[in-house]
């Protein structure tokens, strides 16, 4: 298929380049449309550059450039006569146009940016001026070029000012005007700027010319050392240097002041009030309403960015303590209390659409971030090993590494630094592997080079290291390449390439890496113990106030970013991408919890009295889709980065490391899937040299003892890295079938009503029914006995279970609830999370939380002799409810001793709401949750499961779950032996699977699977491919039943004479075929 | 709770089925069977209900020895086609009232469209709208105020909710020959 593919692309490709007819052949298919299919499908969907790359020759060829030399200028030329006299060919391209842009923006790889620069080109040369000014409106172009003027790749720069000048050319006054508004013209100005001190001279650069250009007269490349810069020059002289006498400059000009000003007022504000006036809230929402509005004209993200409004939003947010060094000797109380109310008083603004038409501000936000992120390239570089380059249709390029074997080690020469004076020169060359980081590399280097002085005896010193080691693992040297500090936890390796093309996209490693001598020097790290110290109690006591906090979300690590002003781990600050990945983890956090937050100030409202009705205390938010926080550069930029042979390796990038555990959000599911794959999968199964066939154990099963079968199974296997297969005792069947079978079966087992395991358990025959997902019910922490044990082994082997439906990719038919999720994925649980699984008490401890509230404002605030007295609980004193200090539903857990004699009054109310959701959330499923986290962990890390939130676990645990539409049941269901796509049984079958109802489509998931749900991508990731075959009958072909084998995915279907008899077998062989294993 | 013991056993329409149905209230507590030591909380809850019961025209209380297990009737409302009809209740309290709502069957039968055939009935206040607010005679009250004002834009019964609308008349007449029948 792929050959084919490729193939008749290539064809298709060179017909154009020959000819002008089979270009317009091309344009009367509509083939734009085809082109447009491909492109974003090879882009976004299976991300296979090399394919991208292929589609855009073939575009480019449809339109070159009329520079192109003597010979091909009549070709050229009438194939631009085709387009042009052709309104709807023009028509055609234009609709491409859009998705070239965004590919251009989100290109992982310059060589691609660069083919979308090109073809770009080509258009806009073709476009009249009209037509451009009406693009411009529906595609940004200014905006592309601000982010592409930001990469430091000379080919990309070249060919984008290259389209500049043209558009200049085309229509001076509107591109001037919209260039300024985008920051082109800012950046143009910069790279003149930079030309005098040519920094970039030493810059270590591939020509991509040859990605465009099919003959073979390009032999060397077209853009010599410096005419960028020229270029630049040329067009600030001639175009850019036009001052406009409209007063549209002043009018940027006058945006940028006002949201500085506006920003500077708010943190002068903040530093001497707590900015509680409402007048300062008023300008901050009327100013966010003006940056943040998406009616037109909308602020561009030049005017975001250099407005700086990102770093002031930060600051503000975090009390100062953004980028701040000097604010943790600070009062960590008051830092929370400040830094808690900014917060939710930003949540409630940008939660709130202003009108009822207009987006969410926050998404609005959150767009503009993303946006903005596609002009750090340089922050997240993709590291390229040599082999990518051996692509099979570009014989013409010269091979630029021939086989070799795979470096797997550095040189790097040790110089002692100028300024050193305690410590030797080392001066020679150490051989490290690839994985070698400063820290691992000091201890060999230190001794060597440590000079023993009468000052310093060795006790001493060895005390110290002792110090050093409970403080912040800091190290007793400080490495520096090329005059960098660099990074004590991340490889030479990676720290090397970084800096050897510092600022690039995506760096092929040049083969003289591997023998050149590179030099690092060292000294001996100035120590301030001071800063250490002070660092190290603040996160003390940080934690000390951790454990008397209430909400969940200030223990989220997204408030604990805000409130030390700094993201996790050790990223430059000073690179745009901090500014923006700070931003979007705050966002994100506030997304997240909006619920939460706009629930908290609703409770608050009811407190002060704002709001009089306790039923009135509900929120309707609309949080920001989680979709919207995906950035398509960095998923691009993972993806490729796992497609090469050093991830393979296991040299993964110290970014992509950074990105998956601390801003998993930005990622797409599908992506970090893959990353868990490689990373967590690849280490846990190192042995399996074959992917396809991996080592299984088999064990047999008594479908009567299904759990003890179950429990020995999981005890038995342990920590083993190979695959289990189970079989049923007395059945025939083997393989897949029975053991997805055998997970569903236990997974059903473990809803069994009387286990004591789950809430709502009545403790009589059948199942638990849970509606809003299954949630250990809580036990009194005294409880013992055998019942009790029983329960804890089983939530043991529940563990067991998700470790290897996790790792061997089986489907548990289990509904936990959210929160029980979130348990699994070490968030913390506070009283809204009860809502999840309990709506009716979860609403009721809230409603009690804001009497609670209430009461304490009266209190504190009122002098009035009887300050509780219009304090009833809807009405009824709440001493009426007649309420002990047990837990609802669970009369033997005494929340306090002596709890069922001891009655919840207005006063005690405040201990029984905290205690009764510690009881429910924490102390009564604490044994559980130990005994669930330890069958996990008894296998792998349960931190590894971080990167995912609930609703994926869910999915990746469960497996899909929705409708099933035409186009995904022809794409992924295969028709063989008799039967093909145009076949009437085959039509009339996939008309009864799309009329399935969810229990329908489960069950016929698990007929022909042997598991009620699909793994997770749905049908199309069964493997095998669901296959239909046609079953051969001797008699009459009505009395057949369909009948399948379920390790295989094959479904043998009779030909039935019309759709209502089809059904009918169909559906009694799904409904009666479960049970029993048996082939047919 | 004299009352309790009082009913008819002949007014029972269901009488045979009503044990049987009954065992869907989970996990069910006789009352003072824990040694008369302690009540749990939503015994306690119940039993202060059972005392404060004192709405004028329907009664309730347990039946048998099981707390949690009550019947009530309710008297057809006057100027209602449902007037002179005695409607016997079904209800049973979950062992973590008064969080969760009381579950409420009719066991006498009626032609109205909030009660389905087996003797459900359509009330927020027993589902989404609960709040341990609520007492069972404020439940009992708003079954009453239902039966005498249907809400028929939020029907069980999709057929008697139409009739409702289109022909009062006739879905009065046959309500009353229901009440004559089955609650008599």
């Amino acid at each position: 298929m792929e050959h084919v593919w490729q193939g008749i692309l290539r064809l298709f490709r060179g017909l154009a380049s020959f000819s002008a007819k089979a270009v317009k052949s091309l344009f009367e298919l509509n083939f734009c449309v085809l082109l447009e299919q491909m492109i974003s499908y090879y882009s976004y969907v299976h991300h296979d550059s090399d394919k991208v790359q292929m589609l855009l020759e073939l575009i480019y060829q449809l339109m070159p450039p009329l520079e192109t030399s003597g010979q091909h200028l009549k070709l050229v030329t009438a194939k631009k006569k085709i387009i042009m006299r052709q309104r709807r060919y023009m028509t055609q391209l234009a609709s491409i146009f859009a998705l070239l842009v965004q590919v251009a923006k989100s290109a992982a790889l310059s060589s691609i940016c660069y083919s979308c620069v090109v073809v770009i080109g080509s258009f806009v040369k073709l476009c009249t001026p009209n037509l451009l000014v009406e693009l411009q409106k529906t595609v940004n172009l200014s905006s592309l070029f601000n982010c592409l003027l930001a990469q430091k790749n000379q080919h990309v720069l070249f060919e984008t000012l290259k389209i500049s000048r043209i558009l200049a050319k085309k229509d001076q006054h509107f591109f001037l005007e919209s260039f300024t508004k985008e920051g082109v013209k800012h950046a143009i100005e910069y790279i003149v700027s930079q030309s005098k001190n040519n920094s970039h001279q030493n810059m270590k650069e591939y020509c991509l010319c040859f990605y465009m250009e099919t003959s073979s007269t390009v032999e060397a490349c077209s853009i010599a050392n410096n005419s960028v810069t020229e270029l630049a020059k040329e067009i600030k002289k001639n175009f850019l240097s036009v001052k406009g006498s409209n007063k549209s400059p002043n009018r940027f000009g006058f945006t940028l002041k006002s949201v500085r000003d506006f920003f500077a007022r708010l943190n002068l504000y903040s530093s001497t009030h707590l900015a509680e006036n409402p007048d300062s809230c008023k300008q901050l929402s009327d100013l966010s309403r003006r940056l943040l509005s998406d009616e037109l004209p909308v602020t561009s993200n030049f005017e975001f960015v250099q407005s700086g409004s990102i770093k002031c939003l930060s600051v503000y947010l975090s009390n100062g303590a953004y980028c701040n060094a000097d604010l943790n000797d600070g009062p960590v109380l008051e830092q929370l209390s400040v830094v808690h109310s900014r917060l939710h008083k930003f949540a409630n603004l940008a939660l709130t659409p202003f009108n009822e038409s207009s987006a969410n501000p926050l998404g609005i936000l959150v767009e503009k971030l993303l946006d903005t992120l596609h002009m750090c390239y340089g922050s997240f570089p993709v590291l390229l090993s040599y082999e990518q380059m051996s692509r099979e249709d570009m014989t013409m390029i010269p091979l630029r590494y021939p086989e070799a074997k795979k470096p797997t080690s550095l040189l790097l020469k040790f110089h002692r630094s100028q300024k050193e004076r305690e410590l030797y020169n080392y001066n020679g060359v150490l051989i490290v592997d690839l994985f070698s980081t400063p820290d691992s590399t000091e201890p060999i280097l230190f001794p060597e080079v440590f000079r023993r002085t009468d000052q310093e005896p060795a006790s001493e010193n060895s005390n110290q290291d002792k110090n050093d080691d409970d403080g912040n693992k800091s190290s007793r040297l400080e490495f520096f390449y090329n005059g960098v500090t660099l990074q004590p936890s991340v490889t030479f390796f990676e720290s090397i390439l970084h800096l050897m093309y510092k600022g690039q996209s995506d760096l092929w490693i040049d083969p003289s890496f591997w023998v050149q001598e590179h030099s690092i020097t060292y000294r001996k790290r100035i120590k301030s113990n001071k800063e250490i110290s002070s660092q190290s109690s603040y996160y003390t006591r940080l934690s000390y106030v951790h454990e008397i906090l209430q909400r969940a979300w200030l223990k989220d690590p997204f408030f604990t970013a805000i409130l030390n002003g700094k993201l996790p781990g050790n990223l430059d600050v000073s690179d745009l991408s901090y500014n923006l990945l700070f931003m979007l983890k705050v966002l994100e956090g506030v997304n997240r919890f909006s619920y939460q937050l706009l629930m908290d100030e609703q409770i608050n409202k009811f407190a002060e009295g704002i709001q009089e009705d306790i039923n009135d205390i509900e929120v309707a938010i609309c949080p920001v889709p989680r979709h919207q926080f995906l950035s398509s550069l960095l998923i691009n930029k993972l993806e490729v980065q796992m497609q090469d042979v050093l991830f393979d390796d296991g040299l993964i990038p110290s970014w992509c490391v950074y990105l998956v555990e601390n801003c998993p959000f930005l990622l797409s599911l599908d992506t970090r899937w893959k990353y868990f794959c490689l990373t967590v999968h690849r280490s846990f199964f190192p042995d399996q040299i074959n992917r396809y066939y991996p080592q299984t154990k088999k064990y047999r099963v008594a479908r009567s003892a299904i759990i003890e079968g179950a429990v020995s199974v999981m005890t038995n296997h342990g920590p083993s890295n190979r695959i289990i297969e189970v079989e049923f005792e007395g059945e025939i069947g083997t393989g897949r079938g029975p053991t997805f079978e055998f997970y569903s079966t236990v997974s059903h087992e473990l809803q069994r009503a009387g286990l004591g395991m789950w809430r709502g358990d009545s403790g009589e025959h059948g199942f638990v029914h849970a509606p809003f997902g299954l949630f250990p019910k809580p036990w009194p922490p005294s409880s013992q006995g055998i019942d009790f044990t029983n329960m804890l082994q089983k939530f043991k082997l529940l563990g067991n279970l998700v470790v290897r439906a996790v790792l061997d990719g089986r489907i548990l038919d289990i509904p936990l609830s959210k929160a029980f999720y979130k348990i699994m994925l070490e968030q913390e649980l506070d009283m809204y999370d009860i809502l999840s699984f309990d709506p009716e008490l979860g609403r009721t401890v809230i409603e009690f939380q804001a009497l609670v509230s209430r009461k304490n404002f009266l209190e504190t605030s009122s002098e009035e002799s009887n300050p509780t007295a219009d304090l009833s609980y809807k009405n009824v004193k709440l001493e009426d409810l007649c309420l002990d200090f047990t837990l609802p539903g669970n009369p033997e857990y005494e929340l306090v001793p002596g709890g069922s004699e001891k009655m919840v009054t207005l006063d005690s109310l405040d201990q029984y709401v905290s205690l009764v959701v510690y009881a429910t959330l924490k102390s009564g499923i604490a044994k559980q949750i130990e005994a669930f986290k330890s069958g996990i962990n008894e296998v792998f890390d349960l931190k590894a499961l971080k990167m995912f939130t609930e609703e994926e676990m869910e999915r990746i645990l469960c497996g899909e779950q929705g409708a099933w539409d035409l186009k995904n049941l022809e794409d992924h269901i295969v028709f063989e032996h008799g039967y093909d796509m145009s076949s009437q049984p085959v039509i009339i079958f996939l008309e009864i699977l799309r009329e399935f109802g969810r229990e329908e489509q489960r069950a016929f998931t698990q007929f022909s699977t042997g598991a009620p749900h699909l793994p997770l991508g749905g049908l199309a990731s069964l493997d095998p491919k669901l296959t239909v075959v046609r079953k051969q009958c001797d008699g009459n072909v009505d009395d057949e039943l369909p009948s399948v084998t379920t390790c295989r995915h094959f479904i043998k279907l009779p030909p039935y004479s019309s759709k209502e008899i089809m059904r009918k077998k169909l559906k009694y062989a799904i409904t009666e075929g479960l049970g029993p294993f048996h082939l047919s | 709770m004299s009352s309790s013991s009082s009913f008819p056993n002949s007014r029972f329409p269901f009488a045979a089925g009503a044990g049987a149905s009954g065992g869907s209230g989970s996990s069910v507590r006789p009352w003072g069977s824990s040694g008369g030591t302690s009540v749990s909380s939503s015994g306690k809850r119940i039993q202060k209900e059972l005392l404060d019961l004192n709405a004028s025209d329907c009664s309730a209380g347990p039946k048998g020895d099981n707390l949690y297990h009550w019947l009530s009737t309710i008297i057809g409302p006057q100027g209602s086609p449902y007037e002179g009809g005695i409607f016997f209740l079904d209800i049973v309290f979950p062992p973590d009232y008064p969080f969760k709502p009381p579950m409420v069957t009719f066991k006498t039968r009626i032609y109205h469209c909030n009660i389905d055939s087996t003797g459900k009935v359509h009330l927020d206040i027993l589902k989404d709208g609960w709040s341990p607010a609520f007492t069972i005679s404020k439940v009992l009250l708003a079954i009453k105020d239902i039966i005498s004002n249907p809400d028929p834009y939020s029907p069980l019964m999709m057929s008697i909710s139409r009739q409702y609308l289109t022909d009062r008349a006739k879905h009065d007449e046959i309500a009353a020959e229901w009440t004559m029948r089955f609650a008599r």
